[in-house]
């Protein structure tokens, strides 16, 4: 059988054209706004120790990634994410840098194995940022005011929804029904889903009749600033109303900077417990079938390569980012290219390369016409 | 132009999801649900009904293609698609089970041959009990499988156990209790909170009239 020279894997693909185009033009309207929140680019390596997504991402996550040996028998694999390089980098090379840290990227990521239907792609590309150091509110409020200035400038004004939760709400609570971690791995799955009904029967075996059907409601609370209250009736414990409080503060901030029309409170959000600590927010774009980006606090993440810190960031996607904003109207970002060529031709190429350099010193966008050859190459 | 599009699981699920559709106040016009047009509109132009194969409602409500559809719990678990579930129905009750010709499935060589339309279901069931299983993937007619001798056991879906019965198999074990869902896609929950809260509104206020 001969080999079929047309395909390429599945998952993979290529990008041309007002796409390729297009793709450039976002990644560099974001990387200039990271730059102007003074965030500094980093390259994590494209091949890596294996271990290194295990550590940075929980193993679930890393055995998705593809793998081979060094020369030393050591497992490799591609770049799984780029905050496992990062908060290693922090942790190691960077540890004695004055914080806080921040660092922004692009880099094409790859999975072995796609995670769901309609993440089909094996090779995507990240673009995000992070800010390694600080605790704060304020911190919290920088990542999400620079998600927010992002989607307004690539024109996604009135089309976009970012949620936002804080995971020690749900903490507290599988803390005071003292759920061992079978039980509280089930129960973030019913969460998740925000599937109430079978919440409250799961819940039966550990709470009161009045408890179920009180923290039933918790998987399908969302909405603007009245589901504080809602909430406040539903949970005693005290872990979990500090973080409420630190939630509804961030969500009057969020108020008084005239944002709450683009953002939603999410108690049900609680899809990566093993990773993020406290905030956790997702973005949603009308037109994209799945969120476009996804981010929070990790004050553990650190921890895993010997230096526990507070951290938190985000990361878009830019494949799914690009076809929405392509695919809407009214954007600033266009898939074609500003300027129209001129086209030069010359018989002497000492003359048309003259004049195409010239035109190229003025910035002016040239094709090299069709030109007779004089003589013959060999 | 619609503002929302609701997948439904075509088959045995249909009847009952369009019945309860209507008692929300989702009516489709009579005459088109017996035609064979497999997208059509309710009455009021909210919303749009596609019909599609059980195995397909998941993949359309993933893709965001659908904002929400209806679909048996046994579908979601054999698909491990990410969606949200906000709504347990009351409608296509059943249950998958493991059946067999004979009280204790095996041919004594240790591994157990097992026919099915659910080969996820089947493999996570038998992994949890550490028994080595051949999973045999079949599309239809499970039920020949061991009676023909191409395998020990099926996992398949049982509503009265009737089939089970005419075909000399008997229940071994139940895996899972299965009944409908409301499905809906992440991004439509939050982007399309209000119509979708709405949704869920009438659905649950319909539900519950019926069980009286």
């Amino acid at each position: 059988m001969t080999e079929q020279l047309s395909a390429i894997p599945s998952g993979i693909r290529y990008y041309f054209g007002g796409e390729a185009h297009l793709r450039r033009a976002i990644e560099q309207a974001v990387m200039s706004i990271f730059d102007g929140w003074s965030y500094e680019e980093i390259s994590t390596p494209t091949v890596d120790y294996y271990s290194l997504f295990e550590r940075g991402m929980g193993a679930l996550e890393a055995q998705r990634a593809f793998r081979f040996t060094d020369t030393d028998g050591r497992l490799l694999a591609l770049r799984r994410d780029v905050t496992s390089g990062i908060a290693r980098a922090a942790a190691t090379l960077m540890a004695k840098r004055e914080r806080p840290l921040r660092f922004c990227y692009a880099a094409p990521v790859f999975r072995l194995r796609p995670g769901s239907h309609a993440e089909w792609r094996r090779e995507s590309t990240q673009i995000g940022c992070e800010l390694i150091g600080r605790n704060s509110a304020a911190a919290d409020l920088e990542v999400l005011a620079i998600a927010s200035e992002i989607l307004s400038r690539l024109g996604l004004d009135g089309r976009y929804t970012i949620t936002v939760n804080d995971l020690e709400i749900f903490n507290g609570i599988t803390e005071s029904l003292a759920l061992d971690a079978g039980a509280r791995e089930q129960m973030r799955q019913l969460v998740d889903v925000h599937n109430a009904t079978d919440l409250r029967s799961f819940l039966v075996a550990y709470a009161s009749a009045n408890e179920c059907d009180a923290l039933g409601q918790l998987a399908q609370l969302s909405g603007k600033g009245e589901v504080f209250d809602k909430a406040r009736r539903v949970i005693a414990n005290k872990r979990s109303l500090v973080a409420l409080d630190r939630l509804a503060a961030l969500w009057r901030t969020i108020d008084s900077l005239g944002l709450s029309d683009r953002f939603e409170i999410d108690l049900g959000d609680v899809s990566r417990l093993d990773y993020y600590t406290g905030l956790v927010f997702k973005i949603y774009v009308a037109g994209a079938g799945s969120r476009i980006g996804s981010g929070g606090r990790y004050d553990q993440l650190t921890a895993n390569f010997g230096k526990a810190e507070p951290a938190v960031g985000f990361v878009l996607d830019l494949d799914t980012l690009s076809e929405t904003v392509r695919a809407g109207s009214g954007t600033i970002l266009t898939d074609e290219p500003v300027k129209e060529a001129l086209s030069i031709g010359h018989e002497d190429p000492t003359k048309l390369f003259l004049e195409a350099l010239q035109l190229r010193a003025r910035a002016e966008r040239v094709v090299i016409g069709q030109v007779e050859e004089t003589t013959c190459r060999t | 132009m619609p503002n929302l599009t609701i997948a439904i699981a075509k088959g045995r699920l249909q009847t009952e999801a369009v019945a309860l559709l209507a008692r929300a106040g989702l009516r489709i016009p009579s005459g088109a649900q017996s035609s064979r047009r497999l997208a059509i509109e309710d009455e009021s132009g909210c919303y749009r009904f596609i019909f599609v194969k059980p195995a397909d409602v998941p993949v359309y409500v993933e893709h965001g293609i659908a904002d929400c559809g209806f679909v048996g719990r046994d579908v979601l678990l054999e698909s491990d698609a990410d969606l949200l579930q906000p709504l347990t129905l009351n409608i296509g009750c059943c249950r998958i089970v493991v059946a067999s010709p004979l009280e204790m499935p095996g041919n004594g060589s240790g591994i157990l041959r097992v026919a099915t339309k659910y080969p996820n279901i089947a493999a996570r069931h038998f992994g949890a009990l550490g028994q080595p299983v051949e999973i045999i993937g079949v599309s239809g007619s499970v039920e020949l499988a061991p009676v023909l001798g191409l395998a020990d056991c099926i996992v398949d879906l049982v509503e009265t156990g009737r089939t089970l019965q005419e075909n000399g198999l008997h229940i071994v074990e139940v895996i899972a209790d299965s009944s409908a869902r409301l499905v809906v896609n992440r991004a439509s929950y939050q982007l399309k909170a209000k119509p979708i809260g709405s949704l869920i509104d009438a659905l649950k206020a319909a539900a519950k009239e019926s069980e009286f």
